[in-house]
């Protein structure tokens, strides 16, 4: 989705020097990053600090080559997903320490349409998980997204289940939702 | 039938016309492969975050972040971060901590300010039930230099670029402390917010013991050590300005501020 108008002006701020708008981006952006990042059971809470904190790093590093202000948020958030990633295979020695998960070059990231469409956007993705079986991954999905309160941490205690149990339930949602909207951009929904 | 990979991500990020109708099609209907592969893989473009975007905006995340206070002790990390590639405080600290506090011996530093509760009435963070609690604070440090050296610093000591900090307090009494670091002509920055025992103690946050690099810095540095009773913990702003308003502003305060002056000196150049 797009970054609503209020967002993309403090980006551009902050592209033009502004330290103010920085701290203004932070304090905008923090809870998304955060609750992003707590969707990763395994990572314990200074895990998800570190993660936090290194996105905005590279984030606010990056910005003043960040191409299109509009897609900050976007562009904010893929970050953190790769940082969160790379964390939690290095924890699970999958990733080398010299590997590292690409993030996306802030010259080259296209134009996103103001999010005129979100709230459309917003009731398919409530659709589809109405739609789910009812079940564990339907309760954790609920409780993530629908309530989103409880960390995926907290949700595994809740529901007595293995921290990366959660994970894998919000990640398979989460791939179908990808997957529906990759087929709506591919018909041109953002074109 | 052609799934989802790594060539057909670069066709469909290029826009290949027979990719996209392909794949508009297909994607139409659940695919376990296709969703696999995109679950592993990111984009193409900011699709990942497209959809993170999306996801929790189904929640109360995005209204709540419009009025999200602001994390001053968070962006503070995220502004030592961005000065370079500075070692994580809290791992200089794991690392270092566990020696300091086996080999530190108090080294008690001026204390500034032990308020007075006669004077306290009226100000900022009164309204706690019960009577004010005070508080007083010392701060010993221990430099830990790049070879692993732990040496006792006097006030006004030099150091170097590549010592890490290592911080010891003395607290009479329970409560919070917030730790800034001060360059000649600059104002305070945060550096964390840590809870304070009764005694002697490594200062330790939730992260982890607390070492201060050093890296990137020259000339005088100031470290202020600001503590505060339990139930009355100020905002950084609001000690920020005590420490910059001079010694008439922190004996009307009933913060308890403690400072350690160091002299860096960069590159080889060493003590």
């Amino acid at each position: 989705m797009g970054s609503s108008e209020g967002l993309t002006e403090w980006v551009r701020r902050a592209a033009r020097g502004e330290t103010s708008a920085y701290s203004e981006l932070y304090r905008r952006s923090r809870p998304m990053v955060a609750r992003l990042v707590a969707g990763f059971a395994p990572l314990d809470p200074d895990e998800v600090e570190d993660v936090i904190q290194e996105t905005f790093v590279r984030a606010f590093r990056a910005l003043p080559r960040l191409k299109e202000a509009g897609a900050f948020e976007a562009w904010l958030l893929s970050i953190a997903r790769n940082r969160a990633r790379t964390r939690l295979e290095r924890k699970a020695s999958t990733r080398r320490l010299e590997d590292d998960v690409a993030d996306p070059e802030p010259e080259t990231v296209p134009h996103i349409p103001e999010a005129l469409q979100l709230e459309r956007d917003i009731e398919v993705v409530r659709r589809l998980i109405a739609e789910l079986p009812e079940g564990e991954e339907k309760r954790t999905v609920q409780l993530f997204y629908i309530e989103g309160e409880l960390s995926a941490r907290e949700i595994a205690e809740k529901l007595g289940v293995g921290k990366s149990a959660v994970t894998m339930r919000l990640e398979r949602f989460r791939s179908r939702i990808k997957r529906e909207l990759l087929r709506r951009v591919l018909a041109g929904r953002w074109e | 039938m052609k799934h989802l990979d790594a060539d057909a991500m670069s066709a469909l990020s290029r826009r290949e016309p027979a990719a996209v109708a392909y794949f508009r099609e297909h994607l139409a209907a659940p695919c376990d492969t296709c969703e696999a592969f995109l679950a592993t893989h990111s984009g193409p473009d900011l699709l990942d975050g497209q959809v993170d975007s999306l996801l929790l905006g189904v929640g109360p995340t995005a209204q709540k972040a419009e009025d999200a206070p602001l994390d001053e002790v968070g962006l503070a990390r995220v502004r030592r971060g961005m000065k370079g590639n500075r070692p994580d405080i809290r791992r200089w600290g794991l690392v270092a901590g566990a020696i300091a506090a086996s080999l530190l011996a108090v080294v008690v530093v001026p204390r500034m300010r032990a308020e007075d509760p006669a004077v306290q009435a009226g100000t900022e963070w009164d309204g706690v039930k019960g009577p004010a609690g005070t508080i007083a604070l010392e701060l010993a440090v221990v430099a830990r230099s790049a070879d692993g050296a732990l040496r006792r610093l006097d006030p006004q000591s030099a150091v170097a670029e590549s010592d890490v900090l290592l911080l010891r307090y003395h607290a009479t009494e329970a409560g919070t402390a917030l730790l800034f670091q001060q360059r000649a002509g600059q104002g305070p920055e945060l550096l964390g917010r840590f809870p304070l025992e009764a005694g002697t103690h490594d200062l330790e946050g939730p992260q982890g013991l607390a070492g201060v690099s050093l890296e990137g810095e020259s000339g005088p540095v100031t470290l202020w050590l600001v503590g505060s009773a339990g139930g009355q913990e100020p905002s950084p702003d609001a000690v920020r300005e005590v420490l910059v308003g001079g010694s008439a502003a922190r004996e009307r305060s009933r913060l308890a501020v403690t400072r350690f002056d160091v002299s860096v000196r960069s590159g080889q150049n060493r003590r």
